[in-house]
């Protein structure tokens, strides 16, 4: 079993400490504003001659602004914590274990959770299984 | 002999692990503290009994009106037995429905919780449907304080919460046909709600939806696309270089076998390894992966 996945960035921190304006940086690489707007909230998947070129501006490796997080950290951080306890309670888990699936990683996934409690903990978050993780495949 | 006393358990490490809060919940915890959270006067119930008082009363009185009127001018004749029914009738019937109508509210009240919490504001309420409303504060578009005569009469106010919501909705609740979604009554100091909503959304929120857009001047959006052409005509002449295929003979794994793994069709990998194709960086990040390597190794712009 493995985390679903998305790209999210730290374009902003890093462009922050350069102090370079958003109009700026998306001159140099030659995109529009709202391309680099929505890189830096992450709801957009770049292309990788994109990366490179924000790489080589930002003068920092492209794994360090573009980081993989798993989908179900952002949907937890959403939840407040009467709904987390409530979501816990449908899963039969307590709220310390709901609460490390934000951290974990792909490995301890698989040996801390069972995969019918991920599929309930995707029904209590209103989610569909297949958005949060994904299996793996067989060699 | 048997031993005495309380026999020491030794914790497990899974126990240790759940005694340290977890940081989410940590993180939970404090938003917890700095949201407000707050429910309706119960004056609410008694500003909604004297409405349904005066409106049951001006109903009950112009059926009785018309009853005399009517005999007194002889439309009809009402026997004065008949007379005495419809009062009992009439007045108990106002009287139940005044009364149902003051248990619903203030079941209403009792029910109506609101919590402004760092990222939307919440609220539950309901008697028999239970409605719990969120409304990010993105969507948020103005904030009225309204305070009727019968709010002054009971010196409570009401916040209406306007949002950016469907077209019909909106076209409806502006005729005041529909409440909005954010319709907190019955309040004794509605401009706290009012700052905590504003320093919330200055505090927290960042820029809402479609403002983006809002910042650009027309001039400017032209000079930025004028220059965002060209800078993308000067790279047509960049290439991707790639080691695809070295890294993956490296690690022993055939084509067909990458792609499976990564997901996309074997002619992906192999336009990929021909440099003919750009890929997301999701898909490079994936291949990475597999591959066991970092980008900059599996793939170079020149």
């Amino acid at each position: 079993m493995k985390f679903k996945k998305k790209i999210a960035s730290r374009i902003k921190q890093f462009r922050e400490e350069l102090e370079l304006p958003q109009l700026e940086l998306a001159k140099l690489v030659g995109v529009s504003r709202q391309t680099i707007y929505y890189l830096e909230r992450g709801s957009y998947n770049p292309s990788l001659t994109i990366s490179f070129k924000i790489s080589e501006i930002l003068k920092k490796p492209i794994n360090d602004i573009f980081y993989q997080e798993p989908v179900i950290k952002d949907i937890l951080e959403g939840k407040s914590l009467a709904e987390l306890r409530e979501i816990a309670e449908i899963a039969g888990i307590n709220l310390e274990k709901l609460a490390s699936l934000s951290e974990i990683d792909d490995e301890e996934l698989t040996k801390e959770f069972r995969e019918d409690t991920l599929i309930k903990i995707a029904l209590g978050l209103g989610v569909d299984f297949k958005e949060l993780f994904e299996k793996e495949v067989e060699n | 002999m048997k031993s005495i006393g309380r026999k020491l358990i030794p914790l497990d490490k899974n126990d240790f692990k759940n005694l340290t809060l977890n940081k989410l919940v940590k993180k939970k915890m404090s938003e917890e503290k700095n949201s407000y959270e707050g429910s309706i006067s119960s004056s609410y119930k008694n500003k909604e009994l004297l409405k349904s008082i005066l409106v049951l009363g001006v109903i009950s009185t112009v059926i009785i009106s018309m009853a005399i009127a009517g005999t007194f001018l002889s439309w009809w004749i009402t026997p004065i037995e008949w007379m005495y029914l419809m009062f009992i009738i009439v007045y108990g019937v106002c009287g139940a429905i005044i009364l149902i109508v003051y248990i619903y509210n203030s079941a209403y009240a009792r029910n109506f919780t609101y919590k402004i919490s760092e990222n939307h504001i919440i609220i539950k309420h309901g008697v028999l449907t239970k409605i719990v409303a969120t409304i990010p504060y993105s969507r948020i578009q103005n904030i009225n304080i309204v305070n009727g005569v019968f709010d002054r009469m009971f010196k409570t106010f009401t916040v209406k919460i306007e949002t950016a919501g469907s077209s019909a909705a909106a076209a409806s609740a502006q005729k005041g046909i529909v409440r909005p979604e954010g319709y907190i009554p019955g309040l004794k100091d509605p401009y706290i709600i009012e700052k905590k909503i504003k320093e919330m959304m200055t505090k927290y929120s960042a820029v809402p939806s479609g403002l983006e857009d809002k910042i650009f001047k027309p001039e400017e959006l032209a000079f930025d696309n004028f220059i965002s052409y060209i800078l993308s005509k000067m790279r047509e002449g960049e290439k991707l270089m790639t080691s695809i295929t070295e890294l993956r003979e490296k690690a022993n794994i055939s084509a067909a076998a990458l792609a499976e793994k990564v997901g996309v069709p074997l002619q992906t990998i192999n336009y990929l390894a021909e440099g003919r194709y750009n890929p997301s960086l999701a898909l490079a990040y994936k291949i990475a992966e597999v591959l066991q390597c970092k980008i900059e190794d599996l793939f170079k712009l020149v």
